[in-house]
């Protein structure tokens, strides 16, 4: 079943044209990643999807309605969660903090508590701790951890392996992956290899536009259709 | 420089310098020809209210027009809210503590004239000690942005406050300003003069009571009074520093201040050296407050911390200039004009609007009783001294439905200022 | 300027009544009636200013209604006194029905402050901070011509400090008693104790309550809250109307403090000490506004008495001190006591 649908979506920064049409559509349980250079609209696609920078034109459908003109928290309340790029987690809050703002009214916190603490054991002995004392590794957890907890159909994840040394990037890989076991997921990496790794489909995009598309499985990063979108 | 944002402004130089052979003084003229009517529609409005004042319509004209006092404090209040706007407006940078320059430019004049100042004579001419306070200003504003232009938004406003709130709480308690500091100082001179220093013939004595007056001008029948000679007096200086503002901000420092406004590390990283552009438009726009608080204190010839010092004369010239249009330079002066009217005609100093319906509606309805209350209550409390009140409501309306202020949705309906555009239509019609 | 300079020269001190002072300074009762007085200035300080850094740390907005909230809350609160204790009442009974009239005033002015977000300061959020501050000065401006009309039709002069409200004040806040070896007057430790309930209820919302928790992350990054389901606007308009209430509360307490009073000047008198606080803190800071408070209300303190000996001559002093205190903090640490670096991103 088709989870989220966008259909010649445009979106502008004040005057400047971001996402020139982007259509892209992703199915339930699958990981899609988005590649292509920096400034092609990649985040952008994301923020377009939660009306955090809402299109002007194009319709965003999450399970076949419309979700265009409403306002981000409620986009959210259908299932939508966001790891932003740079992590983003709240620094003056402890850990726990952080899980507890994400938590919906409706669910039970203590359980979501154990239940991330059980996916990522390194985070229990700083649930006390401000954030901001976290490594980046730590912290692209607490914020991968942040955007499952709201019993999200749809994880937004920016690049999580932006600026960590390789072998935390291994540990990210490795939750995220434990993450996809739960929820869809749109990845937007720089990491060609690690994004095909990870994703079962991609599109590449290319000045707001989608220029190649398709199964992960038959593309390297040799491919000259892909090449020439990826070098500078 | 190869910045693309200037790139258009040069080339529209460029095509208005090169669209016709005429010299550059006609076409100087056709620039200015609204702002030469603005300065004929200022010189005659004394005449036109001292004439309507003589018909019939008397009553009404001192109802609903402000009076000529009032429209001496359109002069300095205005020129203090256009060197508001000159540096708020113009570099994007809130100057909060703008009143301190003000009451430099104003308390400069009068400690000046009554000998108060160590190697100023206190015969010394006006017109120089009105220099004095205002490089007295500027020098006040060099120090001040030292410091506070590593800030910016909110904390540069602050920050600015902070040093206008220390130089008015230190100028309150100050007792060698006068026996009663709190209360301000007087001058205690004869009438000041605005003209040429030390030439007695090329002076006008400014003051409500101080001024010169002239009886029977040129044998019109036509009496100039002291107030009047004031307004022209101060109108002359008035329009002397708009031009010297307007032409800074047509320079290339002016382009450089409004590339610090739309975005400083963008100014920055083109070349511009950000910093001295800040200074120098601080400083500047203090100089011109400095001149208007040495106008206000010349002409009332009394000035306290409150009507100098104080953040609620900064606070004045903010209203007036969102109100008349933030970075449009003139339209401060046109909100001051309203600022001031609304003052006049709602409160019964000069007469207005309750003293007209005082004596024009009939004695039965003003003490008609509903519910207790009688029309003449109405109008003592909802008229009678509530010019705070409706500047407020038309202020909030303003920030809601006309952010950019009466002269910036002129410009923005014409696509242009409105001196240009002028100059276009005629141009046309010429043809 | 040159005004600093012959202030400072007129503020050279007598040498015997410095020594005279110095040993006065050292007595512990001096010493310590000065910290106690300037707690109560500090509870004062702390209740004015700790609304206007919740309204600036969740929302980035410079409210300068605040200080005719606290206006609008002393002549509220002094209405309410006046009608009930005008014919006298006990000690606790005073006491009590000075906190009912506060949380009267305070739940009356979180419904205003509220309204008032959700219909004027709500529309010009995507504009520069400067609108936003231009609003809120507008909203101030007509909260206090609005209450100079009212109160004059009503027969109380709008200025100076309405005394019939203050004369509620029960006697026994006026005498003096010995506290910690001072000797001070009974209504500073009256605004010790408040000052110590408001900063403990607004610490516990904040970090007791879900909705302090949104406050909190919302401070740090409102769009990220946002996208985790929360309705930040609505937590706008929450906090706004608590920023309201919270400075009623402190007008309320205004006007029965001799220094102070209900009058319409509160507006820009509470707005100017509010401001100093909040940015010596730190803009958004609970706990910068804390310590600032207790910072600027000792310095308060100890500048007054070293006026009223004789020692400094300079009338101004407290008030300058305050100032200056200002700017020295912006210059030597413009994010102030306990700001994040960042804060004027928002």
């Amino acid at each position: 079943m088709t989870l989220l649908e966008l259909e010649g979506v445009h979106t502008y920064y004040d005057e400047s044209h971001v996402l020139q049409g982007v259509d892209l559509a992703v199915e339930e349980g699958e990981i899609v990643a988005l590649v292509g250079r920096n400034g092609v609209g990649k985040t952008t696609t994301l923020r377009s999807i939660l009306q955090l920078t809402p299109p002007r034109e194009g319709v965003v459908r999450f399970r076949g309605e419309d979700v265009t003109s409403e306002h981000t928290h409620e986009v959210a309340d259908r299932g939508v969660g966001w790891v932003p790029e740079e992590r983003r987690t709240f620094g003056y809050l402890s850990v726990e903090e952080n899980v507890r703002v994400a938590v919906r009214s409706d669910q039970d916190f203590d359980a979501l508590r154990e239940y991330v603490f059980d996916l990522f054991p390194a985070l229990e002995r700083f649930r006390e701790k401000e954030a901001r004392n976290l490594s980046g590794g730590q912290q692209q957890m607490l914020a991968i951890a942040r955007g499952m907890v709201g019993d999200n159909d749809l994880l937004l994840v920016d690049e999580p392996s932006e600026g960590l040394a390789p072998m935390i990037v291994d540990q990210v890989v490795e939750a995220l992956r434990e993450a996809s076991a739960e929820t869809t997921m749109i990845l937007v990496e720089q990491n060609f290899p690690l994004a095909m790794d990870l994703a079962d489909r991609f599109y590449l995009l290319d000045h707001g536009t989608v220029v190649e598309s398709g199964p992960t499985a038959d593309v390297s990063a040799d491919d000259e259709r892909i090449r020439r979108y990826l070098s500078a | 420089m190869t910045d693309s944002s200037e790139r258009p402004l040069e080339v529209e130089e460029t095509n208005r310098g090169t669209r016709t052979d005429e010299g550059w003084l006609s076409e100087y003229a056709r620039d200015h020809v609204v702002h030469g009517l603005v300065i004929v529609a200022f010189l005659v409005y004394p005449v036109v209210y001292d004439l309507l004042g003589r018909s019939p319509l008397a009553s009404e004209a001192a109802a609903f027009l402000p009076g000529l006092t009032f429209m001496i404090a359109v002069l300095y209040l205005g020129l203090f809210a256009m060197s508001f706007d000159f540096v708020s407006g113009y570099t994007g940078y809130l100057s909060f503590g703008h009143a301190a320059f003000y009451g430099t430019g104003a308390y400069a004049v009068v400690l000046a004239t009554n000998g108060k100042i160590p190697g100023v004579p206190a015969d010394t001419p006006f017109v120089l000690t009105m220099l004095l306070g205002a490089v007295l200003a500027g020098v006040l504003a060099l120090a001040m942005g030292a410091v506070s232009f590593r800030l910016t938004g909110v904390y540069f406003a602050m920050i600015t406050l902070g040093f206008a709130q220390v130089l008015y709480e230190l100028v309150r308690n100050w007792g060698y300003v006068s026996p009663n500091p709190s209360e301000g100082a007087t001058v205690d001179g004869g009438a000041l003069e605005v003209g040429v220093p030390y030439v007695d013939s090329l002076g006008l004595a400014v003051g409500r009571l101080t001024g010169d007056s002239f009886e029977n001008v040129l044998g019109t029948g036509f009496d100039v009074s002291a107030t009047m000679t004031s307004y022209y007096a101060l109108a002359l200086v008035v329009v002397v520093c708009y031009f010297s503002m307007q032409r800074i901000i047509h320079s290339p420092f002016g382009k450089a201040m409004i590339a610090v406004r739309e975005n400083e590390e963008r100014a920055e990283a083109v070349g511009y050296d950000v910093f001295r552009i800040k200074m120098g438009a601080f400083a500047a726009s203090a100089f011109f407050a400095g001149i208007a608080g040495a106008l206000f204190a010349g002409y009332s010839r009394s000035v306290s911390p409150e009507s100098t010092y104080f953040f609620l004369v900064t606070a004045d010239a903010l209203i007036v200039t969102i109100v008349g249009g933030i970075g449009t330079l003139a339209g401060p002066l046109y909100g001051t004009v309203f600022h001031e009217w609304l003052g006049d005609v709602l409160s019964t100093e000069d007469d207005g609007i309750a003293t007209y319906l005082r004596e024009t509606v009939p004695e039965g309805l003003l003490t008609t009783d509903v519910g207790g209350v009688t029309f003449a209550d109405v109008i003592n409390s909802v008229v009678d001294g509530r010019a705070p009140l409706y500047l407020g409501i038309v202020f909030v309306l303003f920030v809601l439905f006309v952010p950019n202020g009466l002269l910036g949705t002129v410009r923005d309906r014409l696509g242009g200022t409105v001196a240009e555009r002028t100059g276009d239509v005629l141009e046309r019609y010429r043809r | 300027m040159t005004g600093d300079v012959v202030a400072l020269t007129a503020a050279v001190p007598d040498v015997a009544l410095l020594a005279d002072a110095f040993g006065r300074f050292f007595q512990p009762s001096t010493f310590a009636r000065l910290v106690v007085e300037g707690l109560g200035k500090a509870a004062v300080y702390f209740i004015i200013a700790v609304g206007l850094t919740l309204v600036f740390g969740l929302m980035g907005v410079l409210n300068f209604a605040h200080g005719a909230f606290a206006m609008l809350g002393s002549y509220l609160g002094g209405v309410l006194v006046v009608v009930a204790l005008a014919g006298g009442a006990g000690p606790i009974a005073s006491i009590a029905f000075f906190v009912v009239a506060a949380a009267v005033v305070f739940a009356v002015m979180t419904v205003v402050g509220g309204a008032l977000e959700v219909t004027l300061v709500r529309p010009i959020y995507d504009r520069t901070p400067t609108y936003q501050i231009l609003m809120t000065f507008g909203i101030g401006l007509i909260l206090e011509e609005t209450t100079r009309i009212a109160a004059t039709l009503r027969g109380v002069q709008p200025e100076p400090p309405w005394l019939k409200a203050r004369g509620t004040l029960p006697g026994f806040l006026e005498t003096r008693y010995d506290v910690l070896g001072a000797n001070v007057r009974g209504f500073y430790v009256f605004e010790i104790v408040l000052g110590v309930l408001v900063a403990a209820a607004v610490w516990l919302f904040l970090t007791r309550t879900l909705y302090g928790l949104y406050i909190r992350a919302g401070s740090e990054d409102p769009e990220m809250v946002e996208a985790l389901g929360v309705d930040v606007r609505k937590a706008f308009t929450v906090v706004f109307g608590l920023g309201t209430g919270l400075a009623a509360v402190g007008g309320v307490l205004l006007m029965w403090d001799p220094l102070w009073g209900a009058s319409v000047l509160l507006n820009i008198e509470v707005l100017l000490y509010a401001f100093v606080v909040v940015i010596i803190g730190g803009l958004g800071s609970f706990k910068g506004t804390l310590v600032a408070a207790v910072v600027v209300g000792v310095a308060d303190s100890f500048t007054t008495w070293l006026f009223s000996t004789g020692i400094v001559t300079f009338s101004g002093l407290s008030e300058v001190t305050v100032f200056l205190l200002l700017v020295v903090v912006l210059i030597v640490r413009p994010q102030g006591l306990y700001g994040v670096e960042e804060v004027g991103g928002h």
